[in-house]
């Protein structure tokens, strides 16, 4: 009796005392992979940027299923825990037939794509009508060691600016601002004024826990400041923040904050929080993406149908001496890329039928549906061809979702909209390219970048924020950033310059 | 499922039965065709242990063979027979690196600090709820303090922060009503420890409770009579036959609870962390999940792991042996 009690009760305590360490290798385990070979359905893991996924029986992807005649279904994967999901998945190598990579800088990714887990598709682009004609320039900016693993979405270069609310302006007698030195004293002016005219506590900036990667990286570089990699004077390729225009940016952003001129626990701030406070008028600045005023404009309407929100979106704010200049928060134009599993798409065959999909969803019938949805169920054509949503509600829960899914190329038509803001966001967008700053060590390769970048990176990012709110001064966040460089940070400089140097 | 009539209704002959089987041979044979002879005899017990078995071999063991990784620099694509081997590099690389200590030190302290006030939180409770008179009212104090047992991390750290932020959150309104200044409960990380343990606190204590409100049922109620007679108040008979009546049941939950002594749980600090607070938050599951799901560094993540399930396991047979040369039963 002892052996076999012994023997069953120590089971279950053993595996409780190494579940810890198991759990990290399991999990990949249950994955879904792709099941696209031999004309099974195709997978494609794609990510939604809003708070909830599409139905599989909605009007979309019936729609594109009889439009393309293929059969095809979505994996949904959140945009706030798409590097997760994809490194998961990645790790158990269970990925889709097709999967959706928006980050090509994440150091997982970069030795994903180089190891073989996904179809080099350059020579097979030529044969389908659609994928033939994507730019160029976009094909070149999504290589990765001189390869394609995926077909490219094309972007604008840059899509960042300032948004402030032009009603507060207007209220407090104010000028739109086109510098950062009349942006402060904006900033200045709603925190201290009472621009909602309700006596209400307001603040300038409302920033989010993301700061140091998207809105302040923004900012930065009206300062002078590169996008992620820049080439400093000696021809190396430096991380941005070791710049002195970065850190001249940080000290004025510093200044703001400690004025109170941003929301002053921005460092807990999640995106939903951010435009819930935005539309409840907390704060009239945001540095953001020019498309997002729509969006702000229709949050507000929701919560009170009167409102006179107004904002003015501005592409064109400079600094000091510093040419007008933005930084490219698309990679340079290249969205990410669509890549096919060469596991799961084991023939050629299998990877051409998985091509043709995509060729097809370019169609512009397919691009409409993907955009704008059923004509007379979400959208309106007026006398001139523009699109007028006429049920918001239904477009958001219907097509919003595949927003990030909807694959161009240099023909794809940009739909004018009986909306002016929207009109006037594209029209901005597009006269951003010629000032875009772009990343250069995108094209470049590293090893020490795909191992250690990623910590380097989180170590920065906290000591960014922890100068912001007043933790620590300049000299302590430089030396966290001196602290990275022997944790990698000079392997990562010299190789991004050594890889820079051999492509001139 | 037939019950071998054997073993439910004559154990003791089934062993006078072995034995004297077993006289009648050599010794090293006798082992060897009773071991088998006995699956056998019980193999209805084998069976109905089996897909409890299977279930700890296929979820617990089986993956234990990916730990394998935390010894190479993993590739996905080349996978684990692909996979270089670097032998102890990783383990190297974590009992070299400064965030080593730190991980050390917050996970001990946190752990230390839910030992000794979330862990006796639910003990008192029990035992006043169980001199309450009213049923009624100890039944719904009971079933209102477990009901956040039922709410996920996601909401609980929700529900505080909105109380808790400095930009309008309802008790910093307070504070500042009343004169204060603003209290970074979020970002400060002062505040980071005490908050950690009083939601867990909060949303545990109710739910055991019931486990030692179960075990006060089971005391004799004819000793707290003899004790009346003897003259003991409620306090004396408190210390004297409810307290060693459940020590068994305290010393086997302190046991299991020790065996989560590194395991602080993932999510809950995971949804607090935030840049101000990381150097006295970050704990060896945030860390295996930024290091690995988030940075894809998978075989380093996996050393630590491995480490942290190493050290709970030497803790937990530790916290056994103790308890049992302290004449108490033990969990195994």
């Amino acid at each position: 009796m002892m052996q076999r009690r012994t023997l069953l009760k120590s089971l279950p305590l053993a595996a409780a005392g190494l579940a810890g360490a198991g759990a990290l290798t399991s999990c990949g385990s249950s994955g879904s992979g792709g099941e696209g070979g031999s004309n099974g359905e195709l997978t494609w893991m794609s990510v939604v940027h809003t708070p909830t996924t599409p139905e599989a029986s909605g009007p979309v992807e019936t729609g594109l299923k009889e439009m393309t005649g293929a059969s095809f279904s979505y994996q949904w994967v959140p945009d706030a825990s798409k590097e997760e999901k994809v490194n998961a998945a990645l790790a158990s190598s269970s990925v889709a037939d097709i999967t959706t990579l928006n980050q090509l800088v994440m150091p997982s990714i970069r030795s994903a794509l180089t190891s073989g887990l996904f179809w080099d598709v350059e020579e097979h682009l030529a044969e389908f009508p659609n994928l033939a004609r994507i730019n160029e320039a976009v094909i070149a900016g999504a290589k990765v060691d001189g390869a394609l693993y995926g077909v490219p979405f094309q972007q604008p270069l840059a899509r960042y600016g300032v948004l402030v609310r032009k009603d507060w302006l207007d209220r407090l007698g104010l000028e739109v601002p086109h510098t950062v030195e009349a942006l402060g004293e904006v900033a200045q002016a709603f925190t201290e004024g009472d621009p909602t005219g309700t006596g209400a506590a307001t603040t300038g900036f409302i920033d989010r826990a993301e700061s140091f990667a998207v809105g302040f990286r923004s900012l930065a570089g009206y300062f002078g400041a590169g996008c992620k990699f820049e080439l400093d004077p000696s021809g190396k390729v430096v991380p941005t923040f070791t710049t002195d225009a970065f850190k001249e940016a940080m000290e004025w952003y510093r200044n703001a904050y400690a004025n109170g001129w941003v929301n002053q626990e921005f460092v807990t701030m999640q995106k939903q929080n951010q435009e819930q406070a935005i539309a409840q008028d907390k704060g009239g600045i945001v540095v953001t993406g020019l498309f997002s005023g729509r969006g702000y404009t229709t949050l507000a309407e929701s919560i009170d149908p009167e409102t006179e929100v107004e904002w003015a979106l501005i592409n064109d704010m400079t600094y000091a001496d510093v040419p007008r200049r933005i930084v490219s928060d698309t990679g340079g134009g290249m969205g990410g890329l669509m890549s096919f599993s060469t596991q799961s798409l084991s023939t050629e065959d299998d990877l051409h039928r998985a091509l043709s999909l995509i060729d097809a969803l370019m169609e512009p019938d397919c691009h409409l549906l993907m955009s704008n949805g059923v004509e007379g169920t979400h959208f309106e054509k007026d006398a001139n061809g523009a699109i007028e949503i006429i049920d918001q509600t239904l477009w958001e829960q219907q097509i919003q979702p595949y927003a990030g899914s909807i694959p161009t190329n240099d023909d794809t038509p940009l739909y004018r909209s009986t909306d002016e803001m929207v009109n006037l966001a594209n029209e901005l967008i597009s006269e951003n390219d010629e000032y875009a700053v772009i990343d250069v060590s995108q094209p470049l390769t590293s090893v020490a970048y795909d191992t250690s970048w990623g910590t380097i990176h989180q170590a920065v990012n906290d000591a960014y924020n922890q100068y912001m709110v007043g933790q620590i001064d300049m000299a302590g966040f430089e030396d966290v950033v001196d602290q990275q460089r022997s944790a990698g940070m000079d392997d990562v400089i010299a190789e991004f310059t050594a890889s820079y140097e051999s492509t001139l | 499922m037939v019950a071998d009539p054997e073993i439910d209704t004559r154990p003791d002959a089934t062993v006078g039965a072995h034995d004297a089987a077993a006289a009648q041979r050599p010794p090293v044979q006798r082992r060897r065709t009773s071991l088998a002879r006995r699956m056998w005899r019980y193999r209805t017990l084998y069976l109905m242990a089996l897909p409890g078995i299977v279930y700890f071999l296929v979820f617990k063991y089986l993956p234990m063979g990916g730990l394998i990784i935390s010894f190479q620099e993993y590739r996905p694509f080349l996978g684990i027979l692909g996979s270089p081997w670097v032998g102890f590099e990783h383990f190297v690389r974590l009992f070299t690196e400064d965030t080593f200590f730190m991980l050390l030190r917050n996970t001990l302290v946190l752990s230390l600090l839910l030992m000794l006030i979330s862990f006796p939180v639910p003990i008192v409770l029990a035992l006043l709820l169980n001199e309450l008179r009213s049923k009624i009212f100890q039944r719904s104090v009971q079933t209102i303090i477990y009901i956040p047992h039922f709410m996920s991390w996601v909401i609980v750290v929700s529900i505080f922060y909105v109380m808790l932020t400095t930009d309008s959150g309802a008790i910093n309104n307070l504070i500042v009503a009343l004169g204060g200044e603003p209290i970074g409960f979020l970002t400060d990380p002062d505040w980071l420890r005490p908050m950690y343990v009083f939601q867990h606190v909060w949303r545990t204590a109710g739910w055991g409770t019931i486990v030692y409100l179960a075990a006060l049922t089971a005391v004799d109620m004819s000793l707290y009579e003899a004790a009346e007679i003897d003259g003991a108040n409620r306090w004396k008979q408190t210390w004297h036959i409810t307290l060693p009546a459940i020590r068994a049941t305290i010393i086997v939950l302190f046991i299991l609870s020790i065996g989560d002594f590194l395991e602080l749980g993932f999510e809950h600090m995971f949804l607090l962390l935030n840049s101000m607070n990381r150097e006295v938050g970050e704990i060896f599951d945030t860390f295996v999940y930024t290091a690995g799901i988030q940075n894809g560094q998978l075989s380093f993540a996996t050393a630590v792991g491995l480490f942290k399930g190493l050290v709970g396991l030497i803790l937990v047979v530790g916290a056994n042996s103790l308890a049992k040369r302290l004449g108490e039963e033990g969990v195994y």
